[in-house]
């Protein structure tokens, strides 16, 4: 029981970050981007790269991810999300997709790469045991994913409540016209926020790493779980969007221990859409701006 | 431009005899082209974004294989099935679609998209992942519909689609969902029924993928969950946008574009799908409209605005008046104690009067007083919190803005709210959704002239001037000849000549009948135009009576000018 908890919270973890992804880059260029997932993996595989060909350690790794992918998170704002956004929202989410099938497709022409998993080393070195308590086996790399995930959260919380830029941002995203009045540029605040969502991915790939493997296809699937989780907690809200990705990672890992994966699957989804039906604003969210 | 496609689709029929791979891929777009038909009305004509078009596809395709598989039913037969059942489906998506608007709406059906696979993942009777296989081919007399008979068959049904949809987007439903597109809240306002047309366009759009999904069961014997999956759905979006979205021929070319791409290139793997991820965000960016959006763009710069400019300067013969009209009762409308509250905000703070017909009643008042939020509340686009509205002697509080339209209640808004990219004419048509066909369109042909309004009759809505749009609103407003006019604020913004002439249509409209009431700032044109003026002040009526007893209360002096009372 407690294994299952335990398990299910480490998959929600995963889901809450991309979840929290969707939020920021939602919030401040109000566009659902579907390139989630992928970025995810990408940033797995640099981490993988940076350890597997110039041997550096697996922490280095992070660094290297996390820097890469807020490049990349400039780079897909300013080729997809600016451009594709003037068209309207619906135009710029398909625009995601689009860049869906080239990180999707294209990383798997990076001949270190190709389509296949490549395994990460733990971030505790190889020899660490596992914790045991009260015959529940913890596994160390759970405890990291759990500790890099209140860091990630600690060090967000931080720069959007604290520091001058984090507050501009939220400005910027909340009321562009009145923030650009009050001397914000709201371009780069854009910029900014879509390339922290995006180190925020290459960061969650890599923490989990060690555990799922990093490349492969199966980044669609992750940003599904992604929308799943931040409905189920809240699109608007970024502690929801965490605690939407914890309770729906547990749903799962039950679910599928019970009924198994075929019949967890749909079960999972419906949550999504009873959620949606019931309580749009998701468990930790405010009622309005839902019909938006 | 359909003719054109249906020429490639004969000729490529031709040339691909023999040829079974290249036969398959023209088949797989005929499979396909109804659903992306279905999604682009959706999409393009009732701006309802949906990402679980292939749940439908899937559903007629699992019909047909399980009923003919398992039950042992003729494909002629299990297909209608799949199709119906697509239809129920899609008419309960529509209910629950109805609650939602952009990113959410696209939530709801990905899960919509997501549970259809799910469920055909688990159900044991469908076969689970490997789905179900050995669907007999269908039988047509002896002739059995496999290979080279399957293109045809497939593209007759496809074209059976594109000729119905075209046949449903001329007509008032048509004619409504573009309305719909342009400005939910105006349509509503103008009698459009918007619930039901998107309700009916998801239902619709269902039943065409259906068709579309019970032929590719019934071609290819086989379907199974990966088939219908969320990547067709997104297949299925993409071929809606880079054909060009809400145009029946441009979800025929983005068909053709992705079901070639999907067949051919295979050498290049993960390559060709780079450059296509590349193609879909190029075309979002640079061509939003799609193939076809740039062919017409190109087409359009070649030709000089011609025949349709042309024709709108005809001025008919019966333009000389506004139709007469009668309100059903001598109460054409009774507001009584009539209250909203926003939160803890008392907007409207039980407003009480009732109005003769034939007569022009100026509702004035500061700013905030509560008249555009009375207006809301007559015509249902705001529910009072207490009190009843009387229309014509029909309760109507709490009723759809559409329904009460429908009574005979035209409006215009403060900031006018016209459907900019259709043009003059369109609007006014618009305006009047119960009229059909011809006679709609000289009906608004003769308002148009009665308001000086003709030569702009082609002129797209967003290229009109200020004064200009004020004008259509109000002709689009009354295109149905109703007997209870609401203007709000029609004058605000206007030159003195431009006043002049309002005034005086809406004097004429009064003559005629028409019952009106008119928010105005303009204090020396409501004295000189009304028979009674009311006063909202703080969401409560302070003075009512006519212009001269009016003016000199006390109370109204104060509110506007701040002395105390």
């Amino acid at each position: 029981m407690l294994q299952l908890l335990i398990a299910g919270l480490t998959v929600g973890s995963e889901y809450g970050l991309i979840a929290l992804r969707i939020h920021i880059i939602l919030r401040s260029t109000r566009i659902v981007s579907f390139a989630q997932g992928e970025f995810a993996i990408v940033g797995g595989l640099i981490a993988y790269s940076a350890v597997a060909s110039l041997h550096v350690s697996v922490w280095l790794g992070l660094i290297a991810a996390t820097l890469a992918g807020a490049v990349l998170g400039l780079v897909f704002e300013a080729l997809v999300l600016r451009p594709a956004g003037r068209g309207g929202e619906t135009g710029a989410t398909i625009a995601t997709i689009g860049a869906v099938f080239v990180l999707l497709y294209g990383h798997a022409l990076v001949p270190a790469w190709g389509s296949e998993g490549h395994v990460l080393p733990p971030f505790s070195g190889a020899s660490a045991a596992n914790l045991t308590v009260a015959n529940t086996v913890i596994p160390t790399q759970s405890l990291w994913v759990f500790g890099l995930l209140l860091l990630a959260l600690a060090v967000l919380y931080a720069f959007f409540e604290h520091t001058y830029y984090g507050k501009a941002i939220r400005a910027a995203a909340d009321n562009p016209l009145g923030a650009r009045l009050s001397g914000i540029d709201v371009r780069s605040a854009r910029a900014v926020s879509v390339a922290l969502a995006i180190a925020l991915a290459a960061y969650g790939g890599t923490i989990i790493g060690p555990i799922t493997l990093v490349g492969g296809a199966g980044g669609f699937a992750l940003t599904i779980k992604g929308f799943v989780a931040a409905i189920v907690g809240g699109l608007e809200s970024p502690a929801g969007c965490v605690a939407g990705g914890l309770v729906v990672g547990v749903l799962e890992v039950f679910l599928t221990s019970r009924l198994g994966y075929d019949v967890a699957d749909p079960i999972v989804y419906s949550v999504l859409l009873v959620m949606l039906l019931l309580r749009p604003q998701g468990l930790f969210g405010r009622r309005d701006a839902v019909r938006d | 431009m359909l003719a054109v496609f249906a020429v490639l689709v004969v000729a490529f029929g031709i040339v691909a005899r023999g040829d079974a791979g290249l036969v398959q891929a023209g088949t797989y777009v005929a499979i396909f082209a109804p659903a992306a038909i279905g999604l682009s009305v959706l999409l393009g004509n009732v701006n309802q974004i949906s990402v679980g078009q292939a749940g439908f596809f899937g559903i007629g395709a699992y019909a047909v294989g399980y009923l003919t598989v398992d039950a042992g039913w003729p494909f002629w037969l299990a297909a209608p099935v799949g199709i119906a059942v697509a239809t129920v489906v899609g008419v309960a998506l529509g209910f629950i679609a109805l609650r939602f608007r952009g990113h959410y709406l696209a939530m709801a059906t990905l899960a919509f998209g997501l549970i259809t696979v799910g469920v055909f993942h688990a159900a044991p009777f469908l076969g689970r992942a490997s789905g179900i296989t050995n669907i007999p081919y269908p039988q047509l007399g002896a002739l059995t519909v496999s290979g080279y008979p399957a293109y045809w068959c497939a593209w007759i049904v496809a074209f059976a689609a594109v000729l119905v949809t075209s046949a449903l987007l001329r007509s008032r439903l048509g004619r409504a969902f573009e309305a719909i597109r342009n400005d939910e809240l105006a349509a509503e306002a103008t009698g459009v029924a918007t619930r039901r047309c998107k309700i009916i366009a998801f239902a619709y759009s269902g039943a065409l993928a259906a068709a579309g999904g019970a032929m590719f069961a019934a071609f290819l014997g086989l379907v199974n969950p990966d088939a219908v999956g969320i990547a067709l759905s997104v297949d299925f979006l993409l071929m809606v946008v880079l054909g060009g979205s809400g145009l029946v021929a441009g979800a025929l070319f983005g068909a053709a574009l992705i079901g070639f791409a999907n067949v051919v290139g295979h050498q290049y793997d993960n390559w060709r799908e780079v450059v296509y991820g590349a193609v879909v965000i190029a075309f979002v960016v640079f061509a939003p409209r799609g193939v076809l959006g740039l062919v017409r763009g190109l087409i359009a710069r070649k030709r000089t605005p011609g025949p349709r400019a042309a024709r709108a300067g005809e001025v008919p013969a019966d333009a000389a008046a506004f139709a007469e009209v009668r309100a059903p009762n001598d109460e054409p409308l009774a507001v009584r104690g009539v209250t909203k509250r926003f939160g803890g905000l008392v907007a409207l703070d039980g407003v009480s009067f009732a109005l003769q017909p034939g007569t022009l009643t100026s509702l004035i008042g500061p700013n905030g007083a509560g008249k555009t939020t009375l207006f809301n509340a007559i015509c249902g686009i705001a529910r009072p919190s207490a009190g009843r509205v009387a229309i014509g002697g029909v309760d109507v509080t709490g009723a759809r803005p559409h329904r009460i339209a429908a009574l005979g209640v035209g409006r215009t808004f403060q900031a006018a709210r016209l459907f900019d990219e259709m043009t003059v004419l369109e609007n006014v048509v618009a305006g009047a959704p119960r009229r059909a066909g011809r006679a709609a369109t000289g009906h608004a042909r003769a308002l148009l002239a009665r308001l000086e309004l003709a030569d702009l009759a082609a002129v797209l809505a967003k290229d009109l001037a200020f004064g200009d749009r004020r004008r259509v609103e109000l002709a689009r407003a009354v295109a149905a000849d109703p007997w209870l006019l609401l203007a709000d604020e029609p004058a605000a913004g206007l030159n003195d000549a431009e006043r002049r002439r309002l005034f005086a249509d809406l004097s004429a409209l009064r003559d005629a009948g028409t019952t009106i009431v008119l928010i105005e700032h303009d204090m020396r044109l409501v004295m000189a135009i009304s028979q009674r003026v009311i006063v909202l002040n703080f969401g409560r009526v302070i003075a009512d009576g006519d212009p001269q007893t009016v003016r000199n209360d006390p109370a109204v002096i104060a509110a506007y000018l701040g002395t105390a009372s």
